[in-house]
């Protein structure tokens, strides 16, 4: 037995529980998802026919579809912005600190230990009990939005929302990055004027760009499939309104017609989609950290 | 030491949640006694029997039933333990009943999973209008040879029976139009409306005199879709009667229907301002606390108004669809019915369930607790004035069986009445969005 | 130059403070209002409670089952994570040190699932788990979580011990130490940073998940506390001060935990994501 062949073996052997579970639970229905998305299963059936493309073809024309992938780019557009900046400034803006960086620190990641069905009703109670009180009986009428009903305001209420999920998870990864940072570097960054904004992007921002690759990756992937926080804050509606991708699939399989094979279908198209924009994206943002 | 500190902190956090635990166990006791007597009375009569037969061990038998009442449980907890006893008493069967109760919206996907994985309940609740889905698909055994049977009322039999053969056991059935405030009515001098035109008046009348006619609840989509189950019913039981037919053999639109938007609109320019942010139970607080004069819901919504006003005196009135008084009607229908899977292991049982639930003994208390309508025979206890007034228009002949539609179509008249009322669809994008919805719907089922 | 910074800094203050009353806003909201009847919560939202009322707590605790929820939660979060990193720490370690085809190929699938969204895998999921017979069953379900989430764990290790020196595994080995002495003696403990940042992800991610159990949990007596607080908003969808009182309890845990870890959580975020 050669040495490569006996360490293979013994690398089987350590790979075996894991592969075992994750070849079960993940690899297994993963494939044979691809098989029910060419089916015309609709869960009461007990038969499936095998149609092939069909399903592919119909998610082609299907509106409702297309419209959710456009909310979901919209969405994670503004998250990958929002998120981050917010991220990022709080970061710089704690970490600057001399006093009280880690109350900081512990209270906006907060939010994050929280599950987002139940971060979501809370801002459900906000958004259609508290803001009105404010608006009736405090005068801020500027909070008198139809922040569930209107698409454009349930949208920010979403952003608002995830936001407030997300950013505390965003910040400590910033912050870790610029702990790396040398401490005279960031005493000049903190001194205020044109200077020291320059030497932020010149001097500190090149130094953390890694977390920034990181963050992005993880952004994009999560948010791509956001569900909870629509699901809890606003069900996808008015209509359709504020429908995401994971909505719209869940939709489909477990409402309506219930067709588990064209769902699954649509949730194939999904994975394709963010798969290209991740590998794109991690390619790209690689190159330019090597550039740099 | 700020660790030690911070886990003594902990420490004492926890034995508060458990004291509150507790507390929240004693509280409890009350609501179980009931169900404790009833074992503590028969456990004499139990050791009676063993004496008697003290060679027969009691047989085990399982039984899993899956139902969408959480706002019942402990109703239906208590109704489960009767019959365990019941079943040992009468039966020597030691029965473990397994009762699930998933939220209502998650209901119908672990219902749906649990049938397809070869892993369906014994017995489980579906809503009537799915029940010929799921009779085509093998999930329901025909009840007609059973004793209850024929103790079901004629008119609810029809809504649960499919060529005739009774498919499930009804149990909330309702006859519901619109809900309205009384004492606000019987103030400002008004009647209640049998045409459109009426219905405007008293609209304007209301709002002259300072309140508002309709309480719109629109966050969940099956309040607003409510109104289309109510207009699109009157209308075509009035004057389009083979609308349906020919809507299911792709040979009709929903354009032969456009006049139900009429009422719509008056509905929704007379109603209560933030209506997507309040859904359907506050919206009944609401509506109890005299915030509207009207509200478009069924008569299930009793319990929510008359627990946050117990002094409410509420009215049913038929929803005029246009100015044809033949199509003001009530609606009456069966939504949630209770089928027994026929590959069920104690099939036997599982019926004797079935029967049990309109038990001629016991099944008014629960019926009665539940608040749901009588729907048998067996219900013998005084209904509310809101149900009798319902059941006035019934009696008239002004009652319509609920129509079915599929159910895609169902939900997508709810999202595009939000969309409607929001302002994003036009009435003409409605009609096209629905026609396509009803022909997807003909489609996949000529696939199965 | 020196007043100008003060000011600046002042003005950094003042935003993050206001930003994170807003941060703290809903939290403190359904705190306050969760001790008040469901009366006193609907004419004045903004008040403090009138008096320090556990009545909603004490209604929702009972009919949660909170105690058993709890125990269920806990110990099927720690069945999954410790399978998971157990596992994935065996598996990272060999795949990252044996330079072979079959090992790029393993460890690419691994990775590569990590963007399945788990959607799309729920129904075919949903039936190997009934061949099984794991429904129902919390130690099931653990193996599931182990199998989700030994991708990702497997990608950290796999991270992390590249930048361990291989000499001392060398040494080890010339010294006589079998494969499995070496793991765990010299490897497993040099891998405590990165173990402590899986564990505590992990730990939020299957406290805090709720699709999963959903469909796979459907007897009560295994309900964890996601589910017994969804089952609550079924009961009393009206009545605010009963929800918000279910939401405060079930996210009190996760909150303990944070507070007592909240040093190795933080760190484990940071470092975990940025040696990944």
């Amino acid at each position: 037995m050669t040495k490569k062949k006996r360490e293979n073996i013994s690398l089987l052997l350590f790979v075996a529980p894991a592969f075992s579970l994750y070849f079960i639970f993940k690899l297994y229905p993963a494939f044979s998802g691809i098989y029910y998305a060419m089916t015309s299963w609709n869960g009461l059936s007990r038969t499936k026919q095998f149609i092939g493309l069909g399903n592919f073809i119909e998610i082609y024309g299907d509106k409702h579809f297309w419209n959710a992938m456009l909310f979901t780019s919209k969405y994670v557009i503004v998250m990958l912005i929002a998120a981050n900046v917010l991220a990022l400034g709080l970061a710089v803006a704690i970490e600057s600190r001399r006093k009280g960086k880690g109350i900081f620190r512990t209270l906006f990641c907060m939010p994050n230990m929280i599950s987002m069905i139940i971060g979501g009703y809370m801002w459900n109670f906000i958004f259609t009990k508290v803001l009105y009180y404010l608006t009736d009986h405090w005068g801020m009428t500027f909070l008198d939005k139809s922040w569930i009903g209107n698409p454009r305001y349930a949208f920010i209420a979403i952003i608002i929302v995830s936001c407030w999920g997300i950013v505390g998870y965003l910040m400590i990864i910033y912050m870790a990055a610029l702990q790396g940072v040398p401490a005279y570097l960031m005493e000049a960054a903190s001194l205020d004027g044109a200077s020291s904004w320059q030497n932020f992007w010149k001097v500190i921002f090149p130094m953390i760009r890694h977390s920034l690759t990181i963050c992005i990756f993880w952004t994009l992937n999560s948010m791509f499939q956001v569900f909870d926080v629509i699901y809890s804050l606003t069900g996808g509606g008015p209509g359709r309104a504020t429908q995401s991708v994971a909505i719209n699939i869940y939709e489909e399989a477990f409402t309506g017609n219930i067709r588990y094979g064209y769902a699954t279908a649509k949730s194939m198209v999904l994975f394709v989609i963010v798969f290209l924009i991740t590998v794109v994206q991690l390619r790209l943002m690689k190159r330019r950290e090597l550039e740099l | 030491m700020k660790a030690m500190k911070k886990l003594i902190s902990a420490a004492v956090v926890m034995c508060l949640l458990l004291s509150l635990a507790a507390c929240g166990g004693k509280k409890e006791e009350p609501a179980n006694t009931g169900a404790k007597d009833v074992t503590a009375t028969q456990a004499p009569a139990k050791e009676d029997g063993k004496d008697s037969q003290s060679s027969a061990e009691p047989k085990e038998a399982e039984l899993n039933i899956m139902m969408s009442f959480p706002q019942y449980m402990d109703q239906w907890e208590t109704y489960v333990q009767q019959f365990k006893d019941k079943m040992l008493a009468e039966e020597n069967i030691k029965l473990t009943v397994n009762l699930e109760m998933p939220s209502s919206d998650q209901y119908e996907s672990v219902l749906q999973a649990r049938l397809t994985g070869d892993d369906a309940p014994d017995l489980y609740t579906i809503h009537s209008n799915n029940l010929k889905t799921y009779n085509e698909a093998g999930y329901l055994t025909d009840l007609s040879g059973e004793v209850l049977a024929g103790k079901i009322f004629e008119n609810v039999k029809n809504t649960v029976s499919i060529d005739g053969k009774l498919m499930a056991v009804p149990i909330e059935s309702t006859a519901w139009g619109v809900l309205y405030n009384k004492d606000i009515f019987t103030e400002c001098g008004l009647q209640v409306p049998n045409t459109l035109d009426e219905l405007k008046n008293v609209c304007k009348v209301l709002k002259d005199k300072g309140y508002t006619p309709f309480l719109l609840a629109y966050q969940e989509q099956w309040v607003p879709q409510l109104m289309t189950a109510l207009t699109i019913g009157g209308k075509v039981s009035g004057e389009a009667k083979d609308w349906l037919e020919r809507m299911y053999a792709d040979n009709a639109s929903y354009a032969e229907i456009i006049d139900i938007f009429d009422v719509i609109d008056v509905i929704m320019q007379y109603g209560t301002d933030r209506a997507m942010e309040e859904g359907s139970e506050a919206g009944s607080a609401d509506f109890a606390n005299g915030k509207a004069a009207m509200y478009v819901q069924g008569t299930w919504a009793s319990n929510t108004i008359m627990t946050a006003n117990p002094d409410f005196n509420m009215g049913v009135f038929a929803l005029p669809v246009n100015n044809n008084q033949a199509c003001t009607m009530v609606n009456l229908s069966t939504s949630t019915t209770l089928a027994v899977y026929p590959n069920s292991k104690n099939l036997d049982i599982a019926l004797k369930f079935a029967n049990y639930v309109l038990d001629d003994k016991d099944s008014s208390a629960l019926f009665q607790s539940c608040s749901f309508n009588p729907i048998a025979t067996v219900h013998n206890y005084e209904t509310s004035s809101w149900v009798k007034e319902a059941y006035e228009y019934v009696e008239a002949g002004r009652a319509y069986q609920d129509l079915v539609l599929p159910n895609s179509v169902t939900d997508e008249q709810g999202k595009l009445l939000q969309e409607y009322y929001v302002g994003s669809v036009t009435r003409e994008d409605i009609i096209k969005a629905l026609d396509d919805k009803f022909k997807e719907a003909n489609r996949l089922s000529k696939q199965n | 130059m020196r007043k100008k910074r003060r000011l600046s800094n002042l003005l950094i203050d003042g935003a993050l403070v206001l930003l994170l009353l807003f941060w703290l806003f809903p939290l403190f909201m359904a705190l306050l209002n969760s001790f008040k009847s469901n009366r006193e919560l609907l004419t004045n939202v903004m008040a403090l409670p009138s008096t320090l009322n556990l009545d909603n707590y004490s209604r929702t605790l009972g009919k949660m089952k909170y105690l058993r929820s709890f125990f269920n939660t806990v110990s099927l979060t720690a069945m999954g994570v410790g399978m998971m990193i157990i596992f994935s720490a065996m598996a990272g370690w060999r795949l990252c040190r044996t330079k072979s085809r079959l090992s790029s190929v393993i460890f690419g699938l691994f990775v590569f699932s990590m963007l399945i969204p788990f959607n799309s895998i729920m129904i075919p999921l949903y039936k190997v788990i009934l061949a099984l017979h794991i429904k129902n069953s919390l130690i099931g379900l653990a193996f599931v979580y182990a199998g989700f989430g030994v991708s990702m764990a497997i990608f950290l290790y796999h991270g992390f011990v590249k930048g361990i020196p291989f000499e001392l595994e060398e040494a080890a080995a010339i010294d006589g130490s079998s494969k499995v002495r070496t793991f765990l003696s010299i490897i497993l403990p040099m891998l405590k940073p990165v173990t402590v940042a899986i564990a505590i992800s992990n730990v939020l991610w299957v406290w805090n998940d709720f699709l999963l159990p959903l469909i796979t949990l459907s007897d009560n007596k295994k309900y964890t506390l996601l589910l017994s607080t969804n089952i609550l908003f079924g009961q009393y969808s009206s009545d605010w001060s009963a929800i918000l009182s279910a939401l405060i309890l079930s996210a009190i845990p996760v909150i303990v935990f944070y507070w007592i870890f909240q040093k190795q959580i933080l760190k484990g975020i940071g470092e975990g994501a940025l040696k990944g």
